[in-house]
């Protein structure tokens, strides 16, 4: 029996994609070579660092956060095998979750490698090295990215010494210096847990900011953040060697603009200098599909490779490797699958770092509008002006919306705040609909709420705000 | 004392008055603002702001109390947390100091003229303000009354003694042992649950069958549960009668007609609030009522020429950010600009635990419309997020035309989900239809993603259930 699509993967790309499409009436069967679906999100990445980021700031707060309110306790005690259980948990239910959707879309589940063999025909490699062969009018690639290492450095990640996000989210102590090599949204959110729960974190970072891509104003005032918060962060500063020594590692790195190189001795090293795309073992070369020029599934406006029938989403093309992107696209390549016409825009996709504060993001950066030559204008806000922040003494950050100077068309909105993440999406939704500032700043905000800024930094775009 | 002539005389500066003050300021409209306190009004000085502060030092203390206990799944425990409420609320009296002195900043750098005292109106353009120094009179050619709104008093339980208002439970200076509530509107139970988590036993008593009647049932069901899990007692059906002859307990009478006696340190009433209609010389106008409020136009006019009337004085929803809309409206109508209410959206946030939050129109409210209607309802319990946060109770729900999926309301209930209101009020404001919500990209993972997957759910296919 030939199925419909066959998607190989079951991260939030490949999941999504191949539970949409049993919806609109396909029939479905998944590849994946994990003993669980969900894919690195579900199982290594965004949920289970979310449960260790709850949790340890919940342990942080216990300890430094509440004396002002008049809360007095003794120091928290941390069970940190509690804590992973806790994480566990929580990525057991989310995984089992995704079980149950393919259950319910009767969708056929194969656990094992998959490979392509020609347009139309797969190889599921099993454990037991027993091979089978699935028929399917459409291949969908999800199989999404690994740890991309440090260019030009050979390390070696054992996942106990030298650690990649994997290897981060299960240490079995709270190493007493840990250094984190990257300082992307990955490596500042695994380094602000071991914060949290004791550890010394050194970052070394080779651009000259943190967080790469993010607004300028916000990576500025982020890195301020956590240097107040007790991280020592060295930019400009390129890595030349990472080593197991007797006692841990030790990492190397010189200034990028040259000069002396130094060396930091650590318990454990975070690696988190990026993502690549997976490809290995996919039989692509022996199918004909064509690669771009970094190492990515090129495919058309329509998820389409060079081959008919094959297809290909999220983290392994091009884009920002998110998983909410990789989702939408899922959903998009379902439709067009059905004969519909899905879509996703790129212009607007939110991208949330989950620090205390968290940044939250979406549309341009006031660079990229600079560097388009785009007229824009700017309204600011920051969160001391705002009750609600106040009462949960949560005033660090600001919102800034920026905005076209002619049409008054939201181009981009950047929350740096304690719950940015949820707030962005107010602004992400108006920017789906074209809005402008005044839409926004116009829009009757509930009192108190910190998303009252959002709509005091719109009236500051299109005229002033109110409470500045 | 010379008289002042401006162009606009705000009375009171609540969050409604001081906008439109701040507002006018800014557009160049020679504005003068009157307040007998200090500003801010109830809002900042024993409203929504410290309130927020209390719920916010109380959730951190329960939880606290909750690691040493050993009832935390994430593998923190402490020891022995204690409050010392006297610092609690000095630091709750520090943040209304600040914002207060911040609003006067405010005024003053938009160039507002503040006259502190009691304003009385002498005619339609005339007011006169008792101050410390004597009498003020203004004349303004256009005046916006706002002066908000007062707790309601029971006859059989007036304030005083052991019986307080909101107010007086926003500056109690220790925990009462035992706190009787009156009344289970939002107020009550954002002040109930508070002290339960500090460690009051509290017990709430509601005439009513169900605590938050302006709430489905669906929506307070999960706050229900929590009172419950707080060991907070809730007497449905049961009718406050006074106190005891010697003060000391709280009498009511239950539904069967059984007489029950409830032992207090303290009995909060909080059942409602009334508009400030009297003490500032009404009697001197000639304003239309509606009800007992100030009847206005959608331009919050009143039925004298030049006197606009904003915020609790002129009916529900009595919330802040309604009064600043109307507050900002009207002064952009005196400085010359076309304006009209049109507002599509007001939210309304109860900060209970969990969090109840509705904009635009229920199910009910929807179909008592005469609307046909789509629902859809994603539970948080499905979401990764909420379960990273330990906060699975609840859900979003969005309610939608059956014919064009025109978004006709949005509700939800759930920890931290204050802060998703702005995105479901943009979402009816801007007249989204269901394509419109599940077709915006949500980050991953938020709790936000349960709004998309609402919507989706109403289309007849969520992803995630």
């Amino acid at each position: 029996m030939a199925y419909d699509v066959i998607v190989i993967g079951s991260g939030p790309g490949g999941y999504v994609c191949a539970v949409k499409a049993a919806q609109l009436g396909l029939k479905v069967a998944v590849v994946e070579k994990r003993a669980t679906y969900g894919g690195t999100c579900l199982n290594i990445g965004c949920i289970p660092s979310k449960a260790l980021l709850h949790a340890s700031e919940m342990f942080h707060h216990a300890a430094h956060g509440m004396d002002a309110l008049g809360v007095e306790v003794s120091a928290p005690k941390l069970n940190l095998e509690k804590m992973m259980a806790h994480k566990d948990a929580t990525v057991k239910s989310n995984v089992d979750g995704v079980s149950f959707l393919f259950k319910k879309n009767k969708i056929d589940g194969f656990q094992g490698t998959g490979k392509i063999v020609a347009a139309g025909k797969v190889s599921v490699t099993g454990e037991d090295g027993k091979v089978q062969e699935l028929e399917t009018k459409n291949i969908v690639i999800a199989t999404g990215s690994d740890v991309a290492g440090i260019p030009g450095v050979n390390v070696e990640i054992d996942e106990k010494v030298i650690v990649s996000s994997t290897g981060a989210i299960a240490l079995d102590k709270v190493p007493q210096h840990l250094v984190v090599v990257g300082g992307g949204v990955i490596g500042m959110e695994l380094g602000s847990v071991w914060s949290r729960l004791g550890a010394k974190v050194t970052v070394v970072e080779y651009l000259d900011k943190l967080l790469g891509g993010m607004d300028g104003e916000v990576s500025k005032q982020f890195q301020r953040m956590m240097a107040k918060q007790g991280m020592d962060i060295r930019t400009d500063a390129k890595v030349s060697g990472v080593e197991k020594t007797a006692n841990g590692a030790k990492v190397t790195y010189e200034p990028v603009k040259g000069g002396e190189a130094q060396t930091v001795e650590a318990d454990v090293v975070l690696i988190s200098t990026g993502r690549k795309p997976y490809t290995a073992g996919l039989g692509l070369e022996e199918a004909g599909v064509a690669l771009d020029n970094r190492g990515r599934v090129e495919i058309d406006s329509h998820f389409k490779t060079n081959v008919a029938g094959i297809y290909a989403i999220g983290d392994v093309v091009k884009g920002p490797m998110l998983a909410h992107k990789a989702e939408d696209e899922g959903v998009a390549l379902a439709e067009i699958l059905a004969g519909q016409h899905g879509h996703v825009n790129y212009d607007v996709i939110p991208g949330v770092v989950y620090t205390q504060p968290e940044v939250a993001s979406v549309g341009k950066t006031e660079e990229e509008l600079k560097a388009a030559g785009v007229a824009y204008k700017v309204g600011k806000f920051p969160f001391t002006a705002n009750g609600r922040a106040r009462a949960m003494l949560a005033t660090d950050g600001f919102v800034k919306i920026l905005a076209d100077k002619e049409t008054d068309r939201v181009l981009g909105g950047h929350i740096v705040g304690f719950g940015a993440g949820e707030m962005i999406h107010e602004i992400t939704v108006l920017m789906e609909f074209g809005g402008s500032s005044e839409d926004l700043g116009r829009t009757c905000h509930a009192h108190p709420t910190m998303s009252e800024a959002v709509k005091e930094a719109a009236l500051g775009t299109f005229f002033k705000p109110i409470h500045m | 004392m010379k008289e002042i002539t401006c162009k606009l005389l705000v009375i009171g500066a609540g969050p409604g008055g001081y906008v439109s003050a701040i507002r006018a300021g800014q557009l160049g409209v020679d504005t003068v603002i009157v307040e007998m306190a200090k500003p801010g009004g109830t809002c900042l000085n024993i409203g929504c702001i410290p309130s927020k502060a209390l719920i916010h030092a109380a959730d951190d203390f329960h939880r606290t109390a909750a690691m040493a206990a050993g009832r935390n799944a994430m593998g923190i425990r402490a020891e022995n947390p204690t409050i010392d409420f006297g610092r609690t609320i000095a630091w709750k009296d520090g943040i209304t100091g600040r914002l207060t002195m911040g609003v006067a900043g405010l005024l003053k750098k938009a160039g507002v003229k503040m006259v502190v005292g009691r304003a009385r109106f002498r005619d339609g353009k005339t007011v006169e303000v008792e101050t410390e120094t004597g009498q003020q009179v203004i004349r303004a050619e256009n005046v916006i009354i706002a002066t908000g709104s007062a707790p309601v008093e029971l006859p059989m339980l007036p304030f005083g003694g052991k019986v307080i208002s909101s107010t007086g439970a926003l500056s109690l200076t220790q925990v009462p042992e035992k706190l009787a509530v009156v009344g289970a509107g939002y107020i009550g139970l954002e002040l109930g649950i508070a002290f339960a988590k500090l460690g009051s036993k509290v017990t709430i008593v509601e005439a009513l069958d169900r605590i938050l009647p302006l709430y489905d049932t669906q929506l307070t069901q999960p706050v229900a549960k929590r009172l419950s899990a707080l060991g907070v007692e809730v007497l449905h059906g049961t009718k406050v009668k006074g106190m005891s002859s010697n003060g000391e307990t709280l009498l009511a009478e239950a539904a069967d007609g059984e007489e029950r006696r409830i032992v207090a340190d303290k009995v909060l009433v909080t059942v409602g609030r009334k508009p400030v209609i009297e003490g500032w010389g009404r009697e001197e106008l000639e304003l239309d009522m509606d009800g007992r409020y100030l009847r206005i136009d959608d331009q919050c006019r009143t039925s004298m020429r030049g006197i606009y009337a904003i915020g609790d004085v002129t009916g529900e929803p009595m919330l802040a950010h309604r009064a600043m809309a109307q507050g900002e409206m009207v002064a952009e109508i005196v400085s010359g600009k076309r304006r009209s209410w049109d507002k599509g959206a007001i939210p309304a946030v109860c900060f209970t635990d969990p969090e109840i939050v509705s904009v635009g129109l229920s199910p009910d409210e929807a179909r008592a419309a005469g609307r046909e209607v789509k629902i859809g309802q994603f539970p948080f319990s499905a979401n990764g997020r909420a379960m990273t946060l330990s906060a699975e109770e609840g859900f979003v729900r969005v309610v939608a035309r059956a014919d064009n999926h025109l978004v006709l309301g949005i509700q939800g209930v759930g920890a931290g989900i204050s802060e998703l209101s702005a995105a479901f009020s943009l979402a009816v404001e801007m007249g989204a239809r269901l394509e419109d919500i599940a077709g915006t990209i949500h980050a991953h993972p938020t709790q936000s993603e349960a709004f998309a997957e609402a919507a989706l759910k109403a289309l007849g296919h969520a992803l995630h259930v």
